[in-house]
C-alpha cells in the first residue's frame, strides 16, 4: 500500500512509438531476398521458353513482343519493391511491446504490447537455414491481421528474443 | 444436482428419431443423382420393387441412426476439467474440450427437435472454425444443467454446488429485461436490408422466369408478345408500377424475414451474462460473457430514428478468420432505453463520444475516383474499343453516378472516429449508420499506416485489432492518432485488464 501513488500523467510526457529506433533486418538476410528474386527472375523468363519448346505453335511473333515488354517491366517492380522492401523492414522490442514496420508504398507501423500475445513461433525457411538465419512469429488473439512475423534474424538472437518473449507473458499470466 | 455429467450417458432415447432424420438428411443429399434416375423414371418402375427399396433403404438408415445413437456419449471429467463427447460407428471419435476453453454454450432447436420436444447443445471453443461439441437431442432441464456446468468450468473449484442449483432456478424466475415486442419486429421488417432483399428478390424471379421458359418453350412468343404490351403502356407507368411491386414485394419478405428468424425475443440477465433466446420456428439460445464482448455495433437509419428503434450487434472473441461472422450476436429493434440497459450490462458504464477524428476531403477524392471515375472511364474504354453496343446502356450512367455519388459524399460525411478515455467509438455508414465501440483495454494490437506523400500533410490511417475484428479508420489527422496510440499502449502495458 504504502508504494501506491496515482499521479497525473502527462500525455505528451508518454514515450512515443513513432520515435523508436528501428534495428534494420540481417544483412545476410538481403541474400536471401536476392537469391528469392533470382528463382522468380528465373522462372519468369524459363517458363516461356520452355512452353515454346513443348508447343511451338503456342505463341505467335506479337505475343512474344508482348511478352517481352511485359516481362522485363513486371521484373523491375517486384526487384524494386523486394530491395526497397527490404530496406524499409524493421523491428523493434521495447520494454513492454514489440514494434514491427514494413511497407514500400505505404508505411506501416504495428505495435503488440507483450500482455497480448498468445505464443510466440521460430520458423526456419530452408534458404534461411543456410544463412543461419530464422523468422520470429507472434501471435495474439486477433487474428491473421494482428500477428507479427519478423524474419532475418540471426538464429542466436533469434532464440534470444523468443526467450525474452516467453518470459514476458510467463510474468503476465 | 441430480443430474451426475461424470459418467457417460447417452443422449435421450427419442433423439434416435434425430438421428434418424439427419441420416436421412446425409444419405439423401449423398445419394440424390441416384433419386432423380429414380423419380424420371418413376412410371417405368416396377412399383413393388420401389416400394420394397424404399423400405429397406429406410431400415438401413433406422439401424445406422441406432448405431449412432448407441455409440455416442458424453460426459464431464472433473479431474482434468475436461468435456468428452465419443462418437463414432466404425471410425471412433473422441472430442475432448478443456472447460476453461469454452467460449459459448447454444442451446438450440430445429423443426424436428422441437416436434419431439427434445433440444440441441452446442459447444464452442475459441479453437477451430466449425462447433466443436455437438449434442443432438437431450432434454431441456438436462440442456441448461449441463450449460450451467460448461460454463461454471473456470471456476467450478471455488464455488458450491447450491450455488450451481439457484443458477438455473434463477434463469426462470428473472424476467427478461429486454422484450422485443411484435410491433418492434414490424418496424424492423419495414426498414432494413433493402438491399439484400432486394438481391434476394430479383434472383428469385430470376429463377422463376428461367425455368417457366425452359418448361414452356412457346413462352418465346409470349416474350415478344410481353414486348409490344409494354411499347404499348406508357413507359413511365409501366415502370412505376414494376417499381411498386417490387418495393411492395421486398417490404414483405423482410417483414416475414425478420418475424421467423426473431419472433419473441427475450435477452435475460443470467447471473452476469446476457441470455438471448428468440426464433418462431426454431428457438435459438445463447449465453454472452460480457468480457467476451469485443465490437459492440450500433446500427440505425433514418427511419429507425423516427421510429425509435436501433439493432446491435455484438462480435465475441474468435481466433479463427472465418468463424468471425458466426460469432456476430444480433439484437434487432431495441429502444433507446433498452439500449442502455444492454449497455450497462456489458461495459458497466455508458460508452460515451469524446473528442472528434474527421477524415481528410482526400478520402473523398480517392473513393470518388476509385468507384466512379474509374468505373466510367472503363465503360467507355471498353464502348469506344471493344463493342460499341454497350453505348446503348450508357443512360445508366447518370443514375449510377448520382446513386454512387450520394453513397460516397453521406459516407465520407458520417465517417468519424470518436475517443474518450475508455471507448472508440467509430461511425460510418451512408444509410445505415454503424458506431462500432470497443473498449480500450480490449485493443490486442495497433497498426499505422501512412502513403509517402501524405507525410506532409500529416494524415495517415489507423487500424485498430482485437480478438473480435478488426476496426480501421483512414485519413485521420496523424498527429493526433499517434498521440492516442501511445496512450493506449501506455494504459494497456501499465494495467493487467483481461481483455477475456
Amino acid at each position: 500500500m504504502e508504494n501506491f501513488t496515482n499521479k497525473t500523467i502527462d500525455i505528451k510526457q508518454l514515450p512515443k512509438f513513432e520515435e523508436v529506433v528501428f534495428t534494420a533486418l540481417h544483412t545476410k538476410y538481403f541474400r536471401v531476398v536476392l537469391i528469392n528474386l533470382g528463382i522468380v527472375i528465373g522462372l519468369f523468363i524459363l517458363a516461356p521458353m520452355v512452353l515454346s519448346v513443348i508447343n511451338p505453335e503456342l505463341f505467335s511473333g506479337r505475343v512474344w513482343l508482348i511478352l517481352g515488354m511485359v516481362i522485363p517491366i513486371l521484373l523491375i517492380f517486384i526487384v524494386s519493391f523486394s530491395i526497397i522492401g527490404f530496406r524499409k523492414k524493421g523491428f523493434a522490442f521495447r520494454e513492454h511491446d514489440v514494434l514491427y514496420r514494413y511497407g514500400v508504398i505505404a508505411t506501416n507501423t504495428i505495435v503488440i504490447p507483450y500482455n497480448r500475445v498468445q505464443h510466440v513461433a521460430l520458423h526456419e525457411g530452408f534458404m534461411s537455414r543456410f544463412f543461419g538465419l530464422a523468422k520470429i512469429e507472434i501471435f495474439t488473439a486477433g487474428g491473421s491481421s494482428s500477428d507479427i512475423a519478423i524474419p532475418g534474424i540471426a538464429k542466436e538472437e533469434a532464440e534470444n528474443i523468443k526467450q525474452l518473449l516467453m518470459g514476458k507473458i510467463q510474468k503476465q499470466l | 444436482m441430480e443430474d451426475d455429467f461424470n459418467q457417460p450417458q447417452r443422449q435421450s432415447p427419442i433423439g434416435v428419431l434425430v438421428m434418424f432424420v439427419d441420416t436421412l438428411q446425409l444419405w439423401a443429399r449423398g445419394l440424390w443423382p441416384v433419386l432423380l434416375v429414380y423419380i424420371v423414371k418413376f412410371k417405368d418402375l416396377n412399383t413393388i420393387y420401389l416400394g420394397l427399396g424404399i423400405v429397406s433403404f429406410l431400415i438401413i438408415i433406422a439401424f445406422v441412426a441406432y448405431l449412432k445413437y448407441l455409440n455416442f456419449k458424453f460426459y464431464l471429467d472433473d479431474k482434468n476439467e475436461e468435456f468428452v463427447i465419443n462418437e463414432g460407428i466404425i471410425n471412433k471419435k473422441s472430442t475432448i474440450i478443456q472447460l476453461d476453453r469454452i467460449q459459448q454454450v447454444d442451446i438450440n432447436q430445429s423443426l424436428i427437435q422441437r416436434i419431439i420436444g427434445v433440444y440441441e447443445l452446442n459447444v464452442d471453443t475459441a479453437g477451430s472454425a466449425k462447433k466443436e461439441g455437438r449434442i443432438r437431442a437431450i432434454s431441456h432441464t438436462l440442456a441448461l444443467n449441463l450449460k450451467a456446468r460448461l460454463l461454471e468450468g473456470n471456476a467450478v473449484n471455488e464455488k458450491e454446488i447450491s450455488e450451481e442449483a439457484t443458477v438455473h432456478n434463477s434463469i426462470n424466475q428473472n424476467q427478461p429485461f429486454v422484450k422485443i415486442s411484435f410491433l418492434s419486429l414490424l418496424k424492423v421488417g419495414i426498414t432494413t436490408n433493402y438491399v439484400k432483399t432486394l438481391g434476394l428478390v430479383l434472383a428469385f424471379i430470376m429463377t422463376i422466369f428461367d425455368n417457366v421458359k425452359r418448361i414452356i418453350p412457346e413462352y418465346e412468343v409470349d416474350d415478344e408478345q410481353l414486348e409490344n404490351f409494354v411499347d404499348s403502356q406508357s413507359t413511365i407507368q409501366y415502370v412505376g408500377f414494376v417499381f411498386l411491386i417490387l418495393i411492395f414485394l421486398i417490404l414483405i419478405i423482410n417483414l416475414i424475414r425478420v418475424v421467423f428468424k426473431y419472433f419473441d425475443y427475450k435477452v435475460t440477465r443470467h447471473k452476469d451474462s446476457l441470455l438471448l433466446s428468440f426464433g418462431l420456428l426454431s428457438t435459438k439460445s445463447t449465453i454472452v460473457k460480457p468480457e467476451k464482448v469485443q465490437i459492440v455495433t450500433v446500427t440505425r437509419n433514418y427511419f429507425q430514428k423516427k421510429f425509435d428503434i436501433l439493432e446491435i450487434k455484438i462480435k465475441q472473441a474468435t481466433s479463427s478468420d472465418t468463424d468471425i461472422k458466426k460469432a456476430i450476436i444480433e439484437i434487432p429493434g431495441c429502444n433507446e432505453k433498452e439500449k442502455i440497459a444492454i449497455f450497462k450490462l456489458l461495459f458497466h458504464i455508458m460508452p460515451e463520444k469524446g473528442i472528434v477524428l474527421k477524415p481528410n476531403y482526400r478520402k473523398l477524392v480517392f473513393s470518388i475516383f476509385l468507384f466512379i471515375i474509374l468505373p466510367v472511364g472503363l465503360f467507355f474504354i471498353f464502348a469506344f474499343y471493344l463493342d460499341p453496343t454497350l453505348l446503348t446502356y450508357s443512360y445508366v450512367l447518370p443514375f449510377y453516378i448520382v446513386f454512387i455519388g450520394l453513397v460516397l459524399c453521406f459516407g465520407f460525411l458520417n465517417n468519424r472516429l470518436y475517443i474518450n478515455d475508455n471507448f472508440i467509438i467509430k461511425q460510418s455508414g451512408a444509410w445505415d449508420i454503424d458506431n462500432a465501440i470497443i473498449e480500450t483495454s480490449k485493443i490486442q494490437g495497433v497498426t499505422t499506416s501512412q502513403l509517402f506523400w501524405h507525410k506532409r500533410v500529416d494524415i495517415g490511417c489507423i487500424i485498430i485489432h482485437t480478438a473480435g475484428g478488426d476496426l480501421a479508420f483512414q485519413l485521420g489527422n496523424f498527429t493526433v492518432i499517434k498521440q492516442y496510440v501511445n496512450q493506449w499502449l501506455y494504459e494497456i502495458e501499465t494495467s493487467d485488464s483481461n481483455w477475456m
